[in-house]
């Protein structure tokens, strides 16, 4: 009986060696070949990553946006969840519909979205010419630009003059690419950590209370550690996509923001064609990220189950 | 104290949703604007609806979402429930090792996924190319094709692949908790495996089998980059179609699609939690359930009326799906077709319909970004198209590595309208392989009413006073152009000290923070806004930016006193095109006078036909019902010979100087 | 008299190289009440599903009167099984569980499907209810049900396709005590009324004795003594048998004479003959058939070391020169006084030397052993290989 339905895994294996292992086996092929420009003939080499610390700063500024997108994240899904598990469950299930109802609106909709609000000639530098702020701003900036001046003669250097501005800067910053990681991600924090916490068993709060634990204690000592778990896989479910990505990029940081995600894209289907370059620098991607990952797991020894949505 | 930490908490929750609502809001509201703005409201209007209804482009897009979406859950649905299965009756060690596997696809950023699939593809094709060349010479019964292509097929089976893992994900536990006892005890009861995975074990594992397909169809419409990746060219979802209008004009048809998108998924919750609710209510009163879907399917698969069907059951339900597959695709194939690739805002969108209309061929119609990026979807293979239209240069270097087809000229007989200034230029010396599809100039773009005084030297895009609002052009190519061009150098110079010091100029800027974004297509949108008061782009868009241009916005156009570039966009033929002959007939619809003219007035750029450039200002006063033709403007669109003195075309350039420009360009953003 | 309908022939089952079943031969009598008894991991359950048909033995055959069944699927087999937690199909309330085996057609004597007619169904399913007390349930979800009721639905379900045969694995493991004596009883009832045979897995002796027509009492894959329940518990074969059936002093003896075996020197009267001469031997002592006398009139002196009232009698352990023996007595004697004992012959059984010898039957970890008897075999113990959906239970 044991092996009998066994072979019902034999297609799903041979599928998920076919589409699964054997594309990362030919992008490390990739990764390690090159291809002369006159000949087309590849070539094995490993010029590939050791010509990648050109793009340290790319690296750099991916891996720092994503880790900012990723804490902002938490800090906003964790009280969210938290709270979200403490109320009845009628505005559980209307707000765990609520979260999910934008991810069935594509990905690049949403970030589309916030491209009419954060343009110079936005809705929000609408709002703000509106309200006064930018006046406010211009009148108020120049006093600080005097006295920067000031300074400057004592002290020496360049003297600046105001130049009045009519809107604030807002897209094409790393601001804006982090606010879209945020809106696009903020669901896969929510998720994990709130149904882990709601699973608690409240007995544990109680005897935790019971043992003579305030609530901040309790908070601290029971149910921060607890849903770690969630955490955990909210964290990696953010980063992971953040890190990575590419579309918001180019949308809210106007091309500028270069992260890893465009550098792979430019290799593939934008101007710079080397897949060759591009499948390394996706394997250094993928590496890294899987070692972070594995750090990561290390903190939740024995709870790696964590639940995925 | 209680309540008001219960309030706090509430009061953040309600600020999350404020968040991530309000953009969805306005974009709801702004998918009712009458202008074309989302940013300026300009009175209630339904119109974006009615055109989002007739933009085919759109339309197609989002049919190919769905359609992939809902395949793809289907297939991956059921392969992930039986591979569920299997893997439960695998030895721990192995259905471990498997189950690590299976997280790879999810773990693995979509990038990763898209391009390794995505090269997969490639190898696949190549090693299938040979194969099939080597299958057709040594028989002739079975003729194989021997050029196959990323396209709905490759992007079905990446949907598929990362379906699979999230439907075992959630089949899995439901198995586990199942009884194990439960299919013996069924066995038992005289069920072959079979009634028993019917009767018993899909009931049981029913919730888990639902999530999994939930899940699976939210990821599939939520992907943008593995479809991007392995979509190729001639098949876009809804997502990269917005991707590739983002790069040019976003019209709020995209709005309304967003809208009836989400008013349809909030519909869909709604009606699914009133029946949990009511559910719910029901087991609170201990009711007894009513046969569950499957009960009553298994129930009424039982009559004797549906007796026959059950026989052949699966194989019957094996059949009609490949027969919808069959017909969907067959509908695609029995019809002729002819795959185009051009740029955006670049077709006057009646002469498609002209085009089908008189012929009976579907044109698939396709934009690219820019000549490079045309060029590296070719060289991904994930291009089939027949007609392309790259600039001059980019035509010398697809000829001189082989990958353009000579045309057929006894069959484009509009091809004797093409002004001789326009016939035998160097890129195609003996015009073997190209017609012209139209001509211009580049030049600089700048708003008047963001200027302190008119440019007329491309020093302009490096100069402080403009900072942050000056638009850097995305494309290697036409931004040195514009540096050597400053610095007194040729285009089309290979001395790399010319190029590093042209390159140093644009790099000090950007990082005086000068620019504010590189952009190609995005430009018309912010130049019309008045998002930015200088650019770099080309003469016929310049025209139609004039008439999108928002209050308060006065653009100009100006060929700086350096000189500028001056180019020709071609149409050609790829090597081993599918469709050749549709390619013949659209090249000569195309260059007919009557297209050339509609092309004219709807992009701006100036035609190279003969006639049309001679009743352009009489079809002008035709459309715009007796308004006479400026004949600034007409001169800004069809530069007069003295101007185009001061021109220089593109030439290809060597491969080591192409590379250097790719590197220093990938340095730029860095 | 009664006639063979089931035969375990050399079956042996393995999983690699961890053999489950070790050569099994049996046969069971039609309309006989079989229990394989024994420990967990005892290759007892595999016993029953290789009846059931949900395991193929490794070697060996299988027959069902007279016929070798190996390879019939068990949806073709007149048996029908009672699971361990009653596996109950939750999705279907009680009147559809019970109904479910009418409702898969069967192949007829023309090799057409038959169909049960709905209204025979509802007939069968309704006495079936009756008998084992579940009248007016049938409308209820099974999941509503309790312990005892959800069990009566399970036999019902087993027992409505009229099997030649019930195989019942632990069906009552998962009762407390009072509802499993009760159950005994109803089961015994069924079995006879039905006049049907019942092959019964269990590790508790009590249940088998009670129960049985027939013990197989099993261990290490291998089957350690057949008998009737007396036989079982009087003539057990070796230490484990002696051992594990009720309670008994295994004791190392030699056997001197027919009829006389020496324990710590001293030579006993007993029953048993046809030994080897001076060939060493178990000797099993059932407590209750130890007496205490006066220390001086006894055939052994120890000293008490425990005593603990059961209700009916003590529980005293007594060391006789550093090997504890448990006795059973009314007689209650202070912890640290000097007795002596008296054994009858007939309180004496012999049995030849066998790999279980000096394995059990010291009390010096008393209430251990008694403890170890109330542990509730957990499938784990089964060895993992046998269940594909391994892991469940799991809530």
């Amino acid at each position: 009986m044991r092996n009998k339905r066994g072979w019902f895994a034999f297609p799903y294996v041979i599928w998920m060696a076919l589409f699964v292992v054997v594309p990362i086996v030919i992008m490390a092929v990739y990764a390690f070949t090159a291809a002369d420009p006159i000949t087309n003939a590849t070539y094995p080499t490993v010029d590939n990553f050791t010509g990648m610390g050109v793009y340290l700063n790319v690296f750099l500024r991916s891996f720092w946006l994503a880790v900012v997108a990723t804490l902002v994240c938490l800090l906003i899904g964790y009280p969210v969840s938290y709270w979200m598990a403490k109320e009845g469950p009628r505005f559980q299930r209307l707000a765990m519909a609520l979260i999910m109802l934008p991810m069935w609106m594509n990905f690049l909709l949403r970030t589309y979205s916030w491209m009419s609000i954060l343009e110079n000639n936005g809705l929000l530098n609408q709002l703000f010419r509106t309200i006064g702020v930018i006046d406010l701003y211009n009148r108020v900036a120049p006093f600080f630009v005097d006295l920067r001046n000031v300074f400057v003669t004592y002290f020496g250097g360049v003297t600046t003059n105001f130049v009045p501005i009519d809107h604030f800067q807002f897209i094409g910053t790393s601001g804006a690419v982090v606010l879209g990681m945020v809106y696009n991600y903020l669901p896969f924090m929510i998720l994990p950590i709130y149904s882990v916490i709601v699973k608690l068993d409240s007995s544990l709060i109680e005897a935790a209370r019971d043992l003579g634990a305030d609530s901040a204690r309790v908070f601290r000592k029971v149910i921060f550690p607890l849903s770690l778990p969630g955490i955990l896989s909210g964290v990696t479910m953010v980063f992971v996509p953040s890190v990575s990505t590419f579309a918001i990029s180019s949308l809210l940081g106007g091309g500028k923001q270069t992260m890893l995600g465009d550098l792979i894209e430019l290799q593939f289907l934008g101007g710079a064609y080397n897949p060759h370059l591009g499948a390394a620098i996706s394997m250094v991607m993928m590496v890294i990220v899987v070692v972070c990952m594995v750090v990561m797991n290390h903190f939740g020894e024995g709870e790696e189950q964590a639940v995925m949505l | 104290m209680k309540k008001q930490s219960r309030l706090g908490g509430r009061l953040f929750i309600g600020l999350t949703f404020l968040f991530l609502y309000l953009p969805i809001f306005l974009l709801i509201v702004f998918s009712f604007n009458a202008g074309d703005s989302s940013a300026v409201w300009k009175g209630f209007s339904l119109d974006w609806y009615k055109a989002l209804f007739q933009n085919r482009l759109i339309m197609e897009s989002l049919y190919t979402t769905l359609l992939v979406s809902l395949l793809a859950t289907a297939i991956a649905t059921v392969a992930g429930t039986f591979a569920a299965i299997g893997l439960y009756s695998l030895s721990r060690r192995k259905r471990d090792a498997l189950l690590v596997v299976n997280d790879i696809p999810m773990m693995n950023a979509d990038i990763v996924t898209g391009v390794s699939l995505c090269l997969f593809f490639v190898a696949f094709f190549q090693g299938w190319g040979a194969f099939a060349q080597w299958f057709n010479g040594v028989q002739s019964a079975i003729e194989l094709p021997t050029r196959l292509t990323l396209g709905f097929g490759t992007m079905l089976l990446a949907h598929i692949s990362f379906n699979i893992p999230y439907v075992i994900l959630n089949v899995a536990p439901k198995l586990r908790q199942m009884d194990k006892n439960l299919v013996d005890a069924a066995q038992d009861l005289g069920c072959t495996w079979m009634q028993a995975f019917w009767k018993v074990i899909l009931p049981e594992i029913k919730p888990g089998i639902v999530s999994g397909a939930l899940i699976a169809f939210t990821m599939s419409i939520d992907d943008f980059v593995i479809s991007y990746f392995t979509a190729g060219s001639s098949t876009s979802t809804l997502a990269m179609r917005i991707y590739s209008m983002t790069k040019k004009r976003i019209t709020p048809e995209v709005n309304a699609v967003s809208t009836l998108l989400f008013l349809s998924v909030l519909l869909l919750l709604a009606l699914n939690s009133a029946r949990e609710a009511r559910q719910e209510r029901r087991a609170a009163r201990q009711e007894i359930r009513e046969p569950s879907f499957f009960e009553k399917l298994s129930m009424r698969l039982s009559s004797p009326a549906w007796k026959w069907i059950r026989r052949g059951g699966l194989a019957a339900m094996a059949c009609a799906f490949v027969a919808v597959v069959a017909l969907l695709t067959g509908a695609a194939w029995s019809q002729p077709v002819v795959n185009v690739c051009s740029w955006g805002e670049y077709i006057d969108e009646e002469l498609i319909t002209q085009f089908e209309a008189e012929t009976g061929i579907r044109v698939n119609y396709q934009t690219a970004e820019s000549n490079e990026a045309l060029y590296s979807l070719l060289k991904s293979g994930g291009a089939d198209y027949d007609v392309i239209v790259p600039s001059d240069y980019m035509i010398s270097q697809l000829l001189e590595e082989g990958m353009l087809e000579e045309l057929d000229y006894s069959r484009i007989p509009n091809f004797e309208k093409i002004d001789p200034r326009f016939r035998n230029l160097p890129y195609d010396p003996e015009n073997k392989y190209t017609v012209p599809y139209s001509w211009g100039t580049l030049g600089l773009i700048y708003n008047a009413s963001m200027v302190e005084e008119e440019p007329d030297s491309w020093g302009a895009l490096y100069d402080d006073q403009y900072a942050g609002g000056v638009l850097l052009i995305n494309n290697s190519r036409d931004a040195l152009a514009a540096a050597l061009l400053h610095l007194g150098y040729s285009v089309n110079t290979t001395d790399e000290g010319e190029i590093r010091e042209a390159f140093s100029l644009v790099a000090d800027a950007s990082r005086r923070g000068v620019f504010q974004g590189k952009v190609m297509d995005q430009v018309f949108q912010k130049m019309e806004g008045g998002n930015a008061a200088i650019a770099t782009y080309y003469a016929g868009d310049y025209l139609s930016m004039l008439d999108n241009q928002a209050d308060g916005v006065d653009l100009r156009y100006v060929i700086p006193e350096e000189g500028a570039n001056w180019f020709v966009d071609a149409m050609c033929v790829l090597k081993d095109a599918p469709h050749y002959d549709s390619a013949m007939k659209w090249i000569n619809f195309i260059a007919s006078t009557d297209a050339n003219l509609a092309n004219m007035y709807y992009i701006g750029y100036a035609s190279p036909n003969t006639e049309a450039l001679e009743r352009y200002p009489d079809y002008y006063r035709e459309r715009e019902e007796g308004e006479e033709l400026d004949p600034e403007l007409y001169e800004i669109m069809a530069a007069p010979p003295e101007v185009l003195e001061r021109c220089e075309m593109y030439t290809v350039l060597p491969p080591a100087t192409r590379a250097l420009y790719n590197e220093l360009w990938i340095q730029l953003g860095t | 008299m009664s006639k063979e309908l089931i035969r375990l022939r050399d079956c042996v089952m393995s999983y690699g190289d961890e053999v489950v079943l070790d050569h099994i031969n049996l046969y069971i009598n039609d309309k006989e009440f079989l229990t394989l008894l024994g420990p967990s991991g005892c290759g007892k359950t595999t016993t029953l599903r290789i009846i059931g048909g949900f395991l193929s033995p490794t070697a060996g055959d299988i027959l069902f009167d007279g016929v070798r069944i190996n390879d019939v699927p068990p949806h073709r087999r007149a048996v029908n099984t009672v699971f361990q937690r009653y596996a109950l199909f939750p999705h279907l309330n009680v009147f559809e569980n019970v109904a479910f085996g009418l409702r898969i057609p069967k192949d007829g004597p023309d090799g057409r499907k038959v169909k049960v007619p709905e209204r025979e169904i509802h007939n069968r399913v309704m006495e079936m209810l009756e008998t084992v007390n579940l009248k007016g349930f049938e409308k209820r979800p099974v999941s509503a049900l309790s312990g005892g009721q959800q069990q009566r639905v399970a036999i019902a379900r087993a027992l409505v396709n009229r099997p030649r045969v019930l195989l019942l694995d632990e069906p009552l493991g998962a009762l407390d005590m009072r509802l499993r004596k009760d159950m005994q009883n109803e089961l015994k009832r069924i079995q006879q009324e039905m006049e049907i045979t019942f092959i019964y897995v269990t590790h508790d002796q009590e249940e088998a004795l009670a129960m049985s027509d027939t013990v197989v009492v099993m261990d290490g894959g291998r089957i350690q003594q057949i008998g009737t329940p007396e036989d079982i518990y009087n003539e057990p074969k070796n230490a484990f048998v002696a051992d594990f059936i009720g309670e008994s002093n295994i004791i190392d003896g030699v056997m001197r004479a027919d009829g006389v075996v020496e324990i710590f020197n001293r030579k006993f009267q007993c029953l048993d003959k046809g030994f080897g001469r001076d060939e060493p031997v178990d000797v099993v002592i059932r407590p209750e058939d130890v007496d205490i006398v006066d220390e001086a009139a006894g055939q052994l002196r120890g000293t008490v070391t425990s005593v603990t009232f059961k209700g009916v009698h003590y529980d005293t352990i007594v060391d006789f020169y550093g090997f504890k023996w448990l006795i059973q007595t009314t007689d209650y004697c202070p912890v640290d006084s000097r007795i002596g004992i008296k054994i009858d012959p007939d309180g004496i059984h012999v049995m030849r030397k066998s790999q279980y010898s000096g394995m059990f039957g010291d009390y010096s970890s008393y209430s251990e052993e008694y403890e170890e008897l109330d542990v509730v075999e957990d499938e784990s113990g089964e060895g993992e290989g046998d269940d594909p959906w391994e892991g469940g239970y799991e809530e």
